[in-house]
């Protein structure tokens, strides 16, 4: 059954028509448009499932939209990489029965908004996978672009009071790095005649004459896809917009959205290391050192954060850096680290923004000398809440602590034995923040009485957030599929073309 | 050197205008000032492919029966024809969100947004 080739091409398709679809289904019902998103993600999950059943058989595959040939026609190629499909779906389905309640409690969502708060919700999953899976360079920075666009949209739409400053910011910054990239693509169409990501690649290392614009074009893919992955020093939009944005909105931003600059990243080294123009070792140490320098400053920061949701913001400056140093290291354990923490920081980062945004509805704040005590008012939210805390330091049975010890031995065989430390020390640093907070929700007396009269939330929230919970802990326990599920695809990323 | 730059000059160009749009997205204050800024640059990036798919002597690539090449390269064109539906949307996007922020704060100045923030 996954051997059907058209799955490849629903699982793009699905949520973008669905998305168009929503405000013509709230026309039918006014109440439709969550379980329409719903049924839409269901069946995109369908298809993603299908989808890495057959990765995982088959190794990776293309699908030929329209059956134009590869350099000609648009081409979608599914490889492990793109597997990041099944965790967009997960994390997308759970944020949208999230919000068919939460929705409701937030300051200016009246119920006539609420099908363009789900059809931007469907827009920006369908991009996101989209982008996961397009073999095109041109393609790819539309789909970059859909998920932005409605990635700025949907920080606005909760209302909270700088919500549209920190939208504007984050629109800003997001569009320079945008046009940086169609900058490099443009640059890359120009030395290559091409834009299928293989032709370029297999053209590029082809290439006579002077190498200049390839380091040029390279560059600039580097800075756009680093300032959408939210990297110190670019990640100034960041905290303000994950922080302001409703929180299952927060959830897919924090969880998935910056992802894929680090997957954009990706394509950009399987360009670069597959054509072998020239030596990355100068981009290995940049990125190397800037993910040091995020992992530090993005726990630094977070420790002095009383907002929650800000806290956990720069968390994913913090766990960005590791991502980012496990590409500089540019060894097979770093990349494997690194990619498997791109699954599994997406599955940590939705509890805790999930857990938070139940509190959050129920109590009505959100920093934490407020919310003190409310560990012993809503004991299943805050179990989440701390089994993510956990997973996120990277304590050994949880999701967190495989990637990070795989990206220790990285460093280590990479002879960056500084780097394996900075790692440590990054993890003691988010392990002070996470004990202030479960610190403040159990063990201190609360200051408020709604805190101690909060309810725990209805199914509808606190199902997502029991089932990604659960997921950090199952993810600790079979660590081992996923790591052994994505190294042929970081051996293939390393190596030079016919290598 | 010079002869280099003076026969690319719609690189130049572009690189240029580039430069000037980022400029005034970093420089200036205003919010919608930023925003043209951001305009320019993508008008440079639409021109500097556009100027890639440029054939000295080329024709309109139609297909008929006694169509002769050189043709132009059309597929720059119908990628820039994409790229300006996508800055006219981000376009809309942030003016609305101007306009919304003008509503709450009373004005669009980034320095002065940063003191009531």
């Amino acid at each position: 059954m996954y051997a059907w080739p058209h799955w490849l091409a629903l699982v793009v398709m699905t949520p973008l028509a669905g998305a168009a679809l929503t405000p013509i289904a709230a026309l039918l019902d006014r109440r439709s448009p969550p379980w329409w998103a719903l049924a839409t993600m269901t069946f995109t999950s369908l298809a993603a499932t299908m989808l890495v059943l057959r990765v995982f058989a088959e190794g990776p595959f293309s699908y030929l939209p329209g059956g134009w040939a590869a350099p000609y026609g648009v081409e979608l190629r599914f490889d492990e990489f793109s597997a990041v499909v099944g965790v967009i779906c997960l994390i997308g389905w759970m944020a949208i029965l999230f919000s068919s309640r939460y929705t409701r409690s937030l300051p200016e969502f009246a119920s006539d908004r609420s099908p363009y708060y789900y059809a931007l919700l469907l827009l920006n999953l369908g991009g996101m996978i989209g982008f996961a899976v397009t073999g095109d360079l041109f393609n790819l920075f539309v789909f970059l672009e859909i998920l932005s666009l409605s990635g700025y949209a949907l920080v606005a739409v909760g209302g909270e009071r700088i919500a549209e400053m920190a939208a504007f910011k984050y629109l800003l910054m997001g569009a320079v790095s945008s046009v940086l990239v169609l900058f490099a693509i443009g640059f890359l169409y120009g030395m290559t005649g091409t834009l299928n990501i293989a032709d370029v690649t297999a053209r590029l290392g082809a290439l006579e004459g002077p190498t200049a614009p390839a380091a040029v074009a390279l560059a600039l893919l580097a800075v756009g896809f680093v300032t959408k992955a939210a990297i110190f020093p670019l990640h100034v939009w960041l905290p303000d917009a994950h922080a302001a944005a409703p929180s299952p909105v927060s959830a897919v931003l924090s969880g998935l959205v910056v992802k894929l600059g680090v997957i954009g990243m990706i394509r950009t080294y399987r360009i670069y290391y597959g054509a072998g123009l020239f030596d990355l070792t100068v981009l290995n140490h940049v990125l190397m050192w800037l993910g040091a320098i995020s992992i530090v400053m993005g726990a630094f920061f977070a420790i002095f954060q009383e907002d929650v949701k800000l806290m956990l913001a720069y968390s994913t400056i913090s766990n960005i850096g590791y991502i980012i140093m496990g590409l500089g290291l540019a060894t097979t354990y770093g990349v494997i680290g690194a990619s498997v923490h791109i699954f599994n920081h997406a599955l940590i980062k939705a509890t805790l923004f999930l857990a938070v945004g139940a509190i959050i509805y129920r109590t009505g704040y959100r920093t934490l000398s407020d919310l003190r005590g409310v560990g012993r008012a809503m004991p299943l939210t805050s179990v989440a809440l701390s089994i993510g805390a956990i997973s996120i330091v990277g304590i050994p049975p949880t999701a967190g602590f495989l990637c990070k010890w795989y990206i220790t031995l990285g460093a280590f065989e990479a002879n960056q034995p500084l780097f394996g430390f900075v790692l440590v020390f990054g993890a003691l640093l988010i392990f002070v923040y996470y004990i202030r907070m479960v610190n403040a929700f159990y063990f201190r007396e609360p200051i408020h009485a709604e805190v101690t009269e909060a309810r725990e939330v209805p199914v509808s929230m606190l199902l997502p957030t029991l089932v990604l919970a659960s997921l950090c802990l199952i993810m600790g326990v079979l660590g081992r599929i996923p790591l052994t599920f994505i190294e042929p695809g970081v051996v293939r990323l390393l190596a030079p073309l016919g290598g | 050197m010079i002869v280099m730059l003076w026969h690319n000059i719609d690189y130049v160009a572009s690189v240029v205008l580039f430069s000037i749009g980022l400029y005034v997205v970093i420089a200036k204050e205003n919010l919608i000032k930023k925003f043209l800024g951001l305009n320019i640059m993508e008008t440079a990036v639409f021109a500097f492919i556009i100027a890639l798919g440029m054939v000295e002597d080329g024709r309109p690539p139609i297909m008929t029966g006694d169509a002769q090449g050189p043709f132009a390269s059309p597929l720059p064109q119908t990628l820039v024809l994409t790229g300006i539906v996508v800055a006219v949307s981000t376009t809309a996007l942030a003016l609305t969100l101007i306009i919304r922020i003008f509503r709450r704060f009373g004005t669009i100045e980034a320095n002065e947004l940063r003191e009531m923030e």
